[in-house]
């Protein structure tokens, strides 16, 4: 097996997404399908060829200069003196 | 003949001489759409109100005598994942559902800047993850060629909404063939430029190494206007190409030299390779000097796809914690992580498979074995592409290996719907341009011919494509 | 039995300096805004956002690179850091990692401080600040939800990573003191502002398990937390009991380190290079550029304060140790050419109020003079009384003891003493009178050897506790021993 059950709820917990028993079972046998069909990137020999990458002087940087953004930017409706209000941390 | 059925350089020029009026034409066009989108099914949000309002704007404008822009009065339907300021945006997700962005993409006020009217947000597959607009929370988009048939994704939306009549041109996002497909499937040119010469400002990142937004037309002409307005660099992404602004043309050139690629022929079903190759013929007939090719790293593109498209998407998916926007769910007296994992779980099916296997394949000590080797594979194909463009001017093959296929068809099998996009990635993947140009039908079902060239070389793809346009003369518009 | 003490640190430091944040346009400005008043689309992690890497970001974190001795790669590439925190506005941050042959901005550099001792740099990179959370009730445990401010998000950090190169949590102080006035030189970061330098350490001790303390708020407070946390660990090993590698959070009331509540599954950061932005090319050009626009770091003021004015090393030191004392010294200069008097008058005489301030009040969020009426003008005035023999040193001690208070200058504040001393005159007579009267030998002596004087001014100053002129006094002797 390239995928485990286990395998699959552990990164639904790195994720954060909420999986049924039902999905977790679905998931894990469509994601093992998946991840044995990109196991052919392991056969390919690669050794010698350079990604590649996009680059950009340092003078095609932002320059330093602030700006106020104006408008809200906050959509949430549960906020608190100006804060967002999130859930409990423990 | 009613005004919606126009291109877009006639619409410009029909409202600035006071052949018709702006109004007419959205009144007319907003007719069409009350007609044909319960079958079709191609928006998210109309913008009706606004778009009538603008009209009415443009016309004083023209009747006070005021210069107008290149694309005025232009009805365009904008694929949901780019933000719309005061529009709903919502991504065809429950995460999106209420999300009203507090900015303009950049592509989106060089439109309104060149006199567009936005009409309405188009549907896509959640996310723009899904090659047939059905992983939408809007209901699956329908092909107007045949709507028990999908349309094509994930910018399904754009394409059957340019097919049907229901606006003059669109936007879409091309990340792994999401312009090219739909258009192939729906019988309309949709382009997707190469990467760095459309800026993304505001395009919602699925896979932010791959995707571009292009233009989908229902003639290369359309399709060059829309590309004019949006090319050319931008302060608010990096990613953009530093140079002059660009401005591409409808030229009658001949004497191309294509390479039709046989990894794409040979892969697709008969039907469509027929068509191919008869669109090869065309172009012999119009001069062009047609020649097989091959490809080899094809093989490995889809893989090396889906490892960088599903890696980028967990990461840029994870911002989906419904703190700050999202859908109303109070985040009191939940611990922090079950508010997270609860939320969440609203993401569609296929969302949330791309998330585990992108996650899957960052994990550590796997970096080394996909995501890396996924990059190599691109400078590999790459290579290839290259050493074939010192050759030739265009790669030529069909822009989707089958024709357009039921609805609810393959969704269950996910990767068996990976394998569809076997011919459009290698564009992304390589970064390099390409366009999708309606060929003609095989079984009554669209066949999209794609024109595939080197970097920046949009020009050559599109006298290539108008050219085998003019000598195709495919039928335009489905009855419906 | 001896104990071996292993101490890594991993520093951050706010790009104050910097106008903007590290990827968007708002202002670095963030302190004392309403909350959520300082963000726009791109740090508040808005679909369809872009970074947009900030010039004078790269330019600062690369001097802090040189001025640490680190090495520069070809190009710099910014990765994903994934992790679900609520601060987060994107739950990923932005920063740099070492894999693949592409490294952060900086790395494997070292650094000297104290007398001779260094410690090894790991690596100097480039990260996004998150946002702020605030517990609605005070305490984590006890709220039912969090508030959340990202003004702050999208700070841009530069993050110093050392090797565990420090055995005694007073080196520890020291190299933070050497750091701070690094990064205070560089002019990238005002670390008398709040929060604006933080300190993460490790800490194992015989070879056993590292355990990391976060959540140290203040560089005063991290020698603190290793002293406690060194203690914990030595008292567990003579217990037998294995130290647990973990994360322990330093608590800022009750000056203990405490283990973290949440167990949380191992995490697994997915880092991957951020396709949105491009590598950077760094290149010899800009290294060039950054050596050429470096402000002076401390170690060569030093040398500077010793060559061209002839300080000790002692002084220069102290000096160079904070900016703002240096630049005093500077000023100074520029007003009266004294440089021995005024590092004097600064480093002994100066400091000395400074330090009772400090004291009394424990924290080093404001100026180091901030409340003392005193600047480089009132130091440059006394500096020249003093020189030009005016007041002799005790006055004016006594001198700058009242105008730290008062703000009066040195000269005008002399005058007025001069004056009532002219005033009383007739004491200092009858003060002289007296000495002649019960030292006649002495009076003897100094009519032929003028040196006697001074031990019969001695004796003046003696009688008068210390409030005659010396010089009126002297001269009023030497003109009696010629009359009599
Ligand atoms: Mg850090
Ligand atoms: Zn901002």
């Amino acid at each position: 097996m390239v995928v485990t059950r286990e395998e699959v709820k552990h990164l639904g917990w790195l994720a954060k997404l909420e999986m049924s028993d039902a999905e977790l079972q679905r998931y894990t046998a469509q994601i093992e399908e998946i991840i044995s069909y990109l196991n052919m990137l392991n056969t390919i020999p690669l050794e010698q060829v350079k990604p590649i990458a996009m680059k950009k002087k340092f003078s095609e940087l932002r320059k330093d200069a602030p700006e106020n953004f104006e408008d809200a930017v906050l959509g949430t409706r549960y906020r608190k003196d100006g804060f967002v209000k999130g859930p409990r941390m423990v | 003949m009613p005004l919606y059925t126009l291109e877009a350089g006639q619409v410009v020029e029909g409202i600035k001489n006071r052949e018709f009026s702006a109004e007419e034409y959205i009144s007319q066009l907003l007719g069409r759409i009350e007609k044909v989108e319960p079958k079709v099914n191609a928006f998210v949000t109309l913008n009706k109100e606004e778009g009538l309002n603008r009209a009415r704007m443009l016309d004083k404008k023209i009747r006070d005598g005021e210069q107008s822009g290149p694309l005025a009065g232009v009805a365009l339907s904008i694929k949901d994942n780019i933000c719309t300021k005061g529009m709903k945006t919502t991504c065809a997700s429950k995460m999106l559902e209420s999300y009203i962005p507090a900015y303009d993409a950049t592509v989106i006020k060089r439109l309104m800047s060149a006199g567009a009217i936005i009409i309405g947000k188009a549907n896509l597959d959640e996310f723009a993850m899904g090659s047939t607009t059905e992983f939408s929370r809007h209901g699956p988009t329908r092909n107007p060629w045949d709507i028990s048939r999908v349309s094509g994704g994930s910018s399904g939306g754009s394409a059957a909404s340019v097919a049907a009549l229901e606006c003059t041109a669109s936007l879409g996002s091309d990340t792994g063939g999401s312009v090219r497909c739909p258009a192939s499937f729906c019988s309309v040119v949709g382009l997707k430029p190469t990467y760095g010469l459309v800026s993304r400002f505001g395009l919602v990142s699925y896979a932010n190494s791959l995707e571009q937004i292009g233009p989908v037309g229902r003639t290369v002409s359309d399709v060059v206007s829309i590309l004019n307005v949006i090319a050319g660099s931008d302060e608010n992404d990096h990613t953009t190409i530093n140079s002059n602004k660009p401005t591409y043309s409808l030229q009658e050139r001949k004497g191309f030299r294509a390479g039709l690629v046989m990894e794409f022929t040979e892969g697709a079903d008969p039907g469509v390779s027929k068509m191919i190759y008869n669109a090869a013929d065309t172009l012999e007939k119009q001069g062009c000097k047609c020649e097989e090719v091959s490809l080899p790293s094809v093989q490995y593109a889809l893989a090396s796809y889906y490892t960088i498209a599903t890696a980028e998407a967990s990461s840029n998916l994870a911002r989906y914690d419904n703190i700050r926007y999202g859908f109303d769910m109070n985040p009191e007296g939940y611990e922090w992580n079950s508010y997270f994992a609860k939320a969440r779980s609203n993401f569609g099916e296929e969302a949330k498979r791309r998330i585990i296997v992108g996650s899957y394949v960052l994990s550590s000590g796997y970096y080394g074995k996909y995501y890396l080797k996924a990059h190599q594979v691109r400078s590999l194909l790459k290579h290839e592409m290259e050493t074939l463009f010192k050759r030739y001017d265009v790669l030529i093959g069909p822009t989707m290996p089958i024709l357009p296929f039921k609805i609810g068809e393959r969704i269950d099998d996910p990767l068996k719907m990976y394998l569809v996009d076997i011919d459009t990635v290698v564009a992304n993947l390589t970064g390099m341009p390409a366009i999708s140009v309606p060929a003609g039908f095989a079984d009554g079902l669209p066949v999209g011919l794609q024109i595939m060239a080197d970097q920046f070389a949009e020009q050559t793809m599109l006298d290539i494509a108008y050219l085998f346009e003019q000598a195709a003369k495919v039928q335009r518009s489905p009855e419906l | 039995m001896a104990t071996t003490t292993k101490i890594g640190l991993e520093i951050h430091c706010q790009l104050t300096g910097a106008k903007s944040k590290l990827f968007c346009r708002c202002s670095s400005d963030y302190r004392g805004k309403a909350p959520n008043a300082n963000i726009c689309p791109i740090c508040a992690g808005l679909p369809g956002t872009l970074p947009l890497l900030n010039q004078k970001t790269v330019e600062f974190a690369a001097m802090i690179t040189l001025a640490l001795g680190c090495k520069f790669p070809d190009d710099i590439a910014f990765y994903r850091k994934n992790y679900f925190y609520p601060d987060l506005p994107k739950n990923f941050q932005l920063t740099q990692y070492n894999a693949y042959s592409i490294t952060s901005i900086g790395v494997d550099g070292k650094l000297e401080y104290g007398n001779g001792k260094d410690a090894r740099i790991r690596r100097v990179q480039l990260e996004e600040d998150p946002g702020r959370l605030v517990y609605a009730s005070g305490s984590m445990d006890t709220s039912v939800y969090v508030l959340i401010d990202y003004n702050r998000a999208g700070m841009p950090l530069v993050e110093i990573v050392t090797e565990p190169d420090f055995a005694d949590p007073k080196d520890v102080r020291m190299f933070l003191d050497k750091i701070t006035s690094i990064i205070e030189h560089l002019g990238v970061c005002d670390t008398k502002l709040e929060g604006s330098v933080r300190c993460d350490a490790n800490v194992s001790i015989d070879g056993g398990n590292k355990v990391e303390i976060k959540n140290i708020s203040s560089f005063a407070d991290v020698e603190k937390a290793l002293r406690y946390e060194i203690t914990r660990q030595r008292t567990m090993a003579s217990r037998e009991i294995q130290v647990r590698s973990e994360t322990r959070h330093w608590d800022d009331a009750r000056k203990v380190t405490k283990e973290s509540r949440t167990k949380e599954e191992e995490q697994d950061y997915r880092y991957f290079p951020e396709p949105d932005i491009p590598m950077v090319l760094l290149g010899s050009e800009f290294v060039s550029f950054i050596r050429q626009s470096m402000p002076e770091l401390p170690d060569t003021r030093k040398e500077r304060f010793m060559s061209k004015y002839g300080l000790s090393a002692h002084i220069a030191q102290v000096l160079i140790g904070n900016k703002e004392l240096a630049d005093f010294f500077e000023s100074t200069l520029m007003i009266y050419l004294s440089p021995k008097e005024i590092a004097n008058w600064i480093v002994t005489d100066l400091m000395s109020f400074v330090d009772e301030r400090q004291k009394k009040e424990e924290d080093k969020q404001h100026l180091l003079f901030a409340g003392l009426k005193v600047g480089p003008e009132h130091i440059a005035d006394l500096a020249r009384l003093v020189d030009q023999e005016t007041i002799n040193r005790a006055t004016a001690k006594q001198i700058l003891g009242q105008i730290v208070r008062t703000g009066e200058m040195p000269s005008a504040l002399a005058k007025k003493m001069h004056a009532s001393r002219i005033d009383d005159a007739s004491v200092l007579a009858q003060a002289v009178q007296s000495v002649f009267q019960m030292e006649q030998a002495a009076v003897h002596d100094a009519r032929r050897n003028a040196n006697v004087a001074n031990f019969l001014l001695g004796k003046v100053m003696k009688i008068t506790k210390g409030t005659a002129d010396p010089k009126i006094a002297l001269e009023m002797i030497q003109k009696k021993l010629k009359e009599d």
